[in-house]
């Protein structure tokens, strides 16, 4: 003989909560078994009394005097807090100040930390990439600028740079080149001069 | 010769814990200090490095020094500082007028190279000299490869206009104009000195001194075929200052120029000499909106350009100056000529003796050279420096 159901199975059932898996076959033994059928349609009458019951409002309810309870409780409440802590007056400053001061601080925060570690090579290349993208918001048209090799020549030397990558050339530290040159086929000479012998030593770069 | 070595450089490392992470306001400081100060540690680094020097070379290694060098990691890439010192030795039989070592530093800058030369020597045979070049090398830490830097020899010249080396860099042309030069530039002091005396050549070292600390600085960037520049183009015509004895004399030039940028240079020259020209410099001095003048690049051209017969030159590059530059205008000349029979031909000293080239173009290193000796030792130093050659 098949076993009943759960009494725990049978009151889920009745309340119409039982998983969709259980239900048919639960739903079939109920309908067959006159026990199981009996518990829960008992669980049901229950379930349907105390609806009833809670719908139901306490006899002689005063609606005012309930309201003014309410009212004084929570004066009640402030006036334990003042005793807490006394208020200030300060006016709080709302959420969007907070959040917008917070996005400020994390971002002057990047910037140094930016600034601090990040070669000057590749901010300068996001620095063009930006400026062409404004451009091109600006609507006059847009070459992109590819990853070939770039070489440069400034006050300070010579440089060649591709893909994030730089190679530079120079004559120490603290020598700064007394000539450079650059050469449209994509090379650029630095000429540095040795201050006590008179060495001309030039270096170069050659993108190819 | 080959030497090669590996440089441990320096130590450091960022540890990131394992495990839950409460986030609270302490926290995120802990999470936001690396951002600043953590990026300044580095892992451990090395740096290989190789000398080569074919067997038959005319120089030989006396010593190398690599000290000083260091590695740092910035951002998202490693930064290293290579100083190099190389001590050679002249094991020819001939005395060594100017040398050139190529740097490779492949995995660094891909495809890319750099050489440091020595024009100017005079080194007798069994002399000693030094080399000396820092190296700055920035790659991405995605790159993964150990960096290596190598170092061989591109040419040396000899007194004689003889030439050894595989001449990957075309070190050999450069040399030979640098020695060129210096040679005009040696007559132009001795005979000031024979025929106008002592304060003659003193005045002339004087003024080259005050055009060297006059000459205007820029900043130039090249790149090939291509451009970022948005502002409309406009075709802008050459000047050209022309040499009477210049074998090449251009006809006629133009490029393309948007605001700060100019691209594309197109010009005409015309072989007036009887030689066949295989290769060509000229300068191109750029003028900005306020008037000021500056030698911005070269434009070299390897051409077969038969005698009385005209060519045109058309580079595929673009120059970008500095954003607050707009180019106003554009002069032109022919700074070397290379024959067919591998001859030179640069500019004279009263060719040169233009306002426009005095002021924007430098000097030759042996000037330089020789105007740093007045300097620091006086004028009876370069006298006797001119009396060795």
């Amino acid at each position: 003989m098949r076993k009943h159901v759960t009494e725990a199975d049978l009151a889920v059932y009745a309340a119409g909560d039982l998983s969709w898996w259980m239900r048919p076959l639960t739903h079939l033994h109920v309908s067959r078994c006159a026990v199981c059928k009996g518990r829960a349609e008992a669980y049901r009458a229950d379930q349907q009394r105390i609806r009833e019951l809670a719908n139901e409002l306490p006899q002689g309810l005063n609606w005012d005097r309930l309201a003014a309870e309410m009212h004084a409780n929570i004066h009640v409440g402030l006036e334990a807090g003042e005793c807490v802590a006394p208020r200030t007056g300060r006016r709080s400053i709302p959420a969007g100040w907070r959040m917008a001061a917070a996005m400020a601080g994390f971002t002057a925060l990047l910037i140094s930390a930016w600034w601090l570690n990040m070669p000057a090579a590749q901010t300068a290349s996001l620095g063009r990439a930006m400026k062409a993208i404004t451009h091109w918001q600006i609507s006059r048209g847009l070459r992109f600028e590819d990853s070939g090799p770039l070489v440069e020549a400034t006050a300070a030397g010579v440089e060649l740079r591709e893909n994030g990558s730089a190679l530079a050339v120079t004559h120490g530290v603290n020598s700064k080149p007394v000539a450079v040159s650059l050469s449209v086929q994509g090379s650029a000479r630095a000429r540095y001069i040795d201050s006590d012998t008179g060495q001309v030593t030039i270096t170069s770069v050659y993108a190819q | 010769m080959r030497s090669r070595r590996s440089l441990p450089y320096g130590r450091g490392s960022v540890a990131i814990g394992r495990g839950s992470v409460a986030i609270g306001r302490g926290s995120v400081l802990m999470l936001l200090v690396p951002l600043i100060a953590g990026a300044q540690s580095f892992g451990q680094q090395s740096l290989d490095h190789r000398i080569d020097l074919p067997h038959d070379a005319p120089v030989s290694l006396v010593g190398d020094e690599w000290g000083g060098s260091a590695a740092n990691v910035r951002g998202g890439a490693f930064v290293l500082d290579v100083r190099v010192s190389l001590s050679l030795r002249n094991s020819s039989q001939r005395r060594i007028h100017g040398i050139t070592l190529a740097v490779l530093a492949q995995e660094t800058a891909p495809g890319g190279k750099g050489s440091i030369s020595v024009p100017s020597l005079d080194v007798a045979p069994g002399e000693s000299f030094s080399v000396r070049g820092d190296l700055h090398l920035l790659r991405p830490i995605s790159a993964g490869s150990r960096p290596m830097v190598e170092v061989d020899l591109d040419g040396v010249l000899f007194d004689d206009m003889t030439f050894y080396g595989p001449d990957k860099l075309h070190s050999r042309r450069t040399m030979m104009v640098w020695e060129l030069e210096a040679r005009r530039d040696r007559h132009y002091f001795k005979t000031l000195l024979e025929q106008a005396g002592r304060e003659s050549l003193q005045k002339e070292l004087v003024a080259s001194l005050s055009r060297d600390a006059d000459r205007p600085q820029f900043n130039v960037q090249t790149v090939r075929g291509r451009a970022t520049n948005t502002d409309p183009e406009h075709d802008v015509q050459f000047a050209f200052l022309r040499f009477p004895e210049a074998p090449v004399e251009p006809m006629d030039g133009v490029a393309r120029i948007a605001g700060n940028e100019a691209r594309t240079p197109k010009l005409v020259v015309h072989n007036r000499s009887d030689r066949i020209v295989r290769y060509l410099e000229m300068g191109w001095i750029v003028r900005d909106q306020q008037g000021r003048e500056f030698l911005a690049a070269s434009v070299p051209a390897e051409m077969r350009l038969p005698p009385r017969s005209s060519s045109q030159i058309l580079q595929d590059a673009a120059l970008r100056f500095d954003p607050r530059t707009s180019i106003e205008g554009m002069t032109g000349f022919i700074s070397s000529v290379e024959f067919m029979d591998g001859s030179f031909w640069i500019p004279s000293r009263v060719e040169l003796d233009d306002p426009t080239l005095r002021r924007v173009v430098a000097p030759s290193p042996e000037e330089q050279r020789l105007v740093q000796i007045y300097r620091k030792k006086g004028l009876n130093a370069v006298i006797e420096e001119l009396k060795k050659f």
